[in-house]
């Protein structure tokens, strides 16, 4: 479980701050940070892991105040997959950067057990495990950034914008990853991400900030319907939400390709009885 | 950090000097530290450095430099009392002649220090390089390689604690680590930035070709340089700056 | 106009082609998007149009690229830059000044740019963008997408007749990237400015390009309108190119009612299509 209690943060220069937040994600949720470029959503997921410290308030992890303990202490129950895999990726091979994780946080497993737990983990990732990371491509690379963070098993998984420069391939093998991580083994998943047909597709709950307050927090398809908050918040909602709220009655439920195209069958087979 | 390094905008009389007038100013006070050992002088310097920050309108920037050289100054002041077996003794193992080295040398070292970073805070580096290449007539290849060094130091360093948050997420404990052993802890880290760093130099060197780099010359810069009254004041400063270091 | 013939390229020290028997035409003042799988060699071709490939970037390279008649060849580096301006991927490596402003003078003042039109250039160049209020800035202190800004007014100041530019949206969130791309429609439809965009971000190249090239190992496997390149949607996906929803909207609507209904790139033809059935 993740607490924040009137959190609020300001850089001493310039930079997004956030302003007095609150919120609580329960365990096994999916929640999605939504905002335009400058809302506070990094900040957020960054405050969380106490990677900075809230200069008011306070975050809790399962109870305890994070800042009774250092970050590299919380790596074992919180993994953060940043943007960029290469800030990350520091081993010159697959093996070698998943087993460099595994050793870090769970060293005192013994050595064995890890060699067996990272040969799981390649064998999960499709990787052969003798690949160089720097020969990969971007989308390669987070995946080698995304297997060693799961490696280790973790309670809460942040992403921050993790499939920004990704191809629809790429970005598809990541989201589907941490979706069968978050409905199997009950991981709990914030992210932070532009793409709002992703956050559609696999999040189901959204925070909206703007300007570094939190403005709404809801299931994710409520608040996409919502057209004055996505507005405000500078979102531009789903294709097939906005078209559905366009279209009005009839289409309420509709939020897929699939699911709209059956609302107008359903119209026309309505609208040829009443004829 | 990040900032250290990094043009504050300004408009203040130092902003508006002539860019070789800053880089001869700050020549000078090096040259007049180095010559003079007067304390009383020296001292007298430290505050013309601490002096021309308040005057450009940076006093925080300034005291930030200040203080972070003022850590350094006291450990090299420590270690020289200590090391400086020459004069009298007057407490314990440290004497006169210790505590007046250790105090020229550390004076010296803040006063020489502060105006290098303050030029890069009231100067901006294309300036600085447009002027040494229109007036001093340095090859712009060279003026070239100076600026595009200086504007990746911030970027270094952003990429730099990227890579350390990053791995602190990670369970590397460098919030836990301190001095000598975080420093040892990063080098083995630091792979995947050299790999990168080298990789942005030459796509810098492509952005700059596709922009003409290679039709540039001296005259290219749109900005003119010429001395003005402000320069000439700063000038007279300085012969009066060198003048005591000598007398005194 | 951009000819492409026969266009083959192998990066020196690699074996397999970064592009394979390239044909393509790009009409001036056309719009064109291009979008394929990582690795698929669009930078390649961005670069190959720009003239970086082959006066920056040597290799292997078979077949012709000409530029308003110019072989890039033969061309020296500096007189297609003058004609092409070129928006990297990687913006902190594109840009090389410290101070926002400096960074819109470089090219400039390298071009020669006579003394009296530069200040409008920039001024103009900044507004465009919409980064006025950024001109004094340490590029340091900016944001991610700020740069990404910063990059583009510092092309646009350069005022070419061909833009090519590669991902100008990565860091960008959704509102600002349709605002880079409303300005490449301004600048196309209003100066004729040839646009040739590198974009994962399908929904926005169905809207705003008029073509469209798909790139999967070094060859281009679809060119054309883009709505008729849409049309082969399960080809362009087997591929790793997602369609928007609107346009897989149109084929489900063409599955279940039995007819066949015309491909849909943006929100209004979506509705229209609906409406027009349910009505």
């Amino acid at each position: 479980m993740i607490n924040l209690d009137h959190v609020s943060f300001a850089y001493p220069e310039q930079g997004p701050s956030v302003n007095d937040v609150s919120f609580r994600v329960e365990d096994g949720e999916f929640v999605a940070i939504l905002g335009a470029n400058g809302a506070g959503k990094t900040t957020t997921v960054r405050l969380i892991d106490g990677l900075i410290r809230p200069t008011a308030g306070k975050v809790e992890i399962n109870g305890t105040d994070t800042v009774t303990s250092s970050v590299s202490e919380r790596a074992r129950k919180v993994g953060f997959l940043f943007q960029n895999p290469d800030r990350q990726i520091c081993k010159n091979t697959v093996r070698e950067e998943i087993l460099f994780g595994l050793q870090t946080v769970r060293g005192d497993e013994g050595e064995e057990a890890l060699r067996a737990r990272c040969e799981e983990v390649l064998k999960d990732f499709g990787f052969s495990g003798d690949e160089e990371p720097f020969s990969l491509s971007r989308g390669q690379r987070q995946r080698v950034a995304l297997a060693s963070i799961l490696a280790v098993e973790p309670e809460i998984l942040i992403l921050d914008e993790p499939t920004t420069g990704l191809d629809y391939f790429e970005c598809c093998h990541i989201m589907d990853r941490i979706r069968r991580m978050n409905e199997e083994n009950r991981v709990t998943v914030i992210m932070v991400c532009h793409d709002m047909e992703v956050v559609l597709d696999y999040a189901k709950r959204a925070l909206v900030m703007a300007g570094g307050h939190l403005l709404a927090d809801g299931p994710v398809k409520e608040i996409f319907r919502d057209a004055a908050l996505m507005e405000k918040a500078s979102i531009l909602a789903p294709q097939m939400i906005s078209l559905s709220t366009r279209l009005g009655e009839g289409f309420e439920d509709a939020d897929s390709p699939e699911s709209v195209a059956d609302a107008v069958l359903a119209l026309r087979k309505g609208g040829a009885r009443h004829a | 950090m990040h900032n250290l390094f990094q043009y504050v905008p300004g408009n203040s009389i130092i902003h508006r000097m002539n860019p070789i007038t800053k880089i001869f100013l700050t020549i000078v006070i090096c040259i007049a530290a180095f010559v003079s050992g007067n304390l009383l002088f020296l001292a007298g310097l430290l505050a013309v450095d601490l002096l021309i920050g308040f005057i450009a309108g940076i006093p925080e920037k300034t005291l930030t430099i200040f203080k972070g050289l003022l850590k350094i100054a006291i450990f090299l002041f420590v270690l020289q009392i200590l090391l400086v077996r020459g004069g009298t003794p007057v407490f314990w193992i440290i004497t006169d002649e210790g505590l007046l080295t250790a105090a020229r040398v550390v004076l010296r070292l803040v006063i020489v220090c502060m105006p290098l970073a303050l030029v890069l805070a009231v100067t901006r580096v294309t300036d600085l390089t447009n002027s040494l290449v229109q007036v001093l007539h340095v090859p712009y290849k060279y003026a070239f390689t100076l600026s595009t060094a200086i504007r990746f130091i911030p970027q270094f360093l952003e990429e730099m604690s990227g890579i350390m948050e990053a791995q602190t997420a990670r369970g590397v404990a460098f919030d836990k680590a301190k001095g000598l052993k975080k420093f040892s802890m990063i080098l083995p880290l630091c792979a995947p930035l050299l790999i990168s760093s080298v990789r942005k130099t030459d796509l810098t060197a492509a952005a700059a070709e596709v922009r003409g780099f290679r039709l540039r010359t001296r005259q290219s810069g749109y900005k003119r340089y010429p001395f003005t009254i402000l320069d000439l004041g700063a000038a007279a400063f300085c012969l009066l700056l060198l003048a005591a270091a000598i007398l005194l | 106009m951009i000819e492409i013939q026969d266009l083959t390229f192998i990066y020196k020290d690699e074996k397999k082609p970064a592009l394979q028997d390239i044909r393509l035409t790009i009409p001036e003042g056309g719009f064109l998007g291009v979008i394929g799988p990582a690795g698929a060699g669009k930078t390649t071709l961005a670069r190959a149009v720009s003239g970086m490939i082959p006066h920056h970037y040597t290799g292997d390279y078979y077949g012709s690229v000409t530029v308003n008649g110019m072989d890039t060849v033969e061309t020296s580096l500096e007189d297609i830059s003058r004609l092409v301006g070129m928006v990297f991927q990687d913006v902190d490596s594109q840009i090389i000044s410290p101070v926002v402003e400096d960074e819109l003078l470089y090219g400039l003042e390298n071009f020669g740019i006579p003394r009296e039109e530069i200040p409008q250039r920039i001024d103009e160049a900044l507004q465009k963008v919409g980064i006025a209020d950024l001109r004094e800035r340490a590029v340091g202190s900016l944001s991610g997408g700020q740069r990404q800004k910063v990059a583009i007014a510092s092309i646009i100041a350069l005022r070419p007749r061909i833009l090519v530019l590669d991902e100008p949206t990565g860091e960008l969130d959704p509102r600002s990237s349709r605002q880079v791309f409303s300005l490449l429609k301004e600048l196309n439809e209003e100066q004729r400015i040839t646009v040739i965009i590198i974009e994962q971000k399908i929904m926005l190249l169905c809207e705003f390009a008029r073509q469209l090239a798909v790139l999967s190992e070094g060859k281009i496997v679809r060119q054309g309108d883009t709505r008729d390149v849409l049309a082969h949607a399960e080809e362009l996906e087997a591929l790793g190119v997602n369609c928007p929803r609107v346009t897989t909207l149109s084929r489900a609507v063409s599955v279940k009612t039995g007819e066949e209904q015309p491909v849909c790139l943006n929100l209004d033809e979506a509705e229209a299509m609906v409406r027009r059935l349910i009505s």
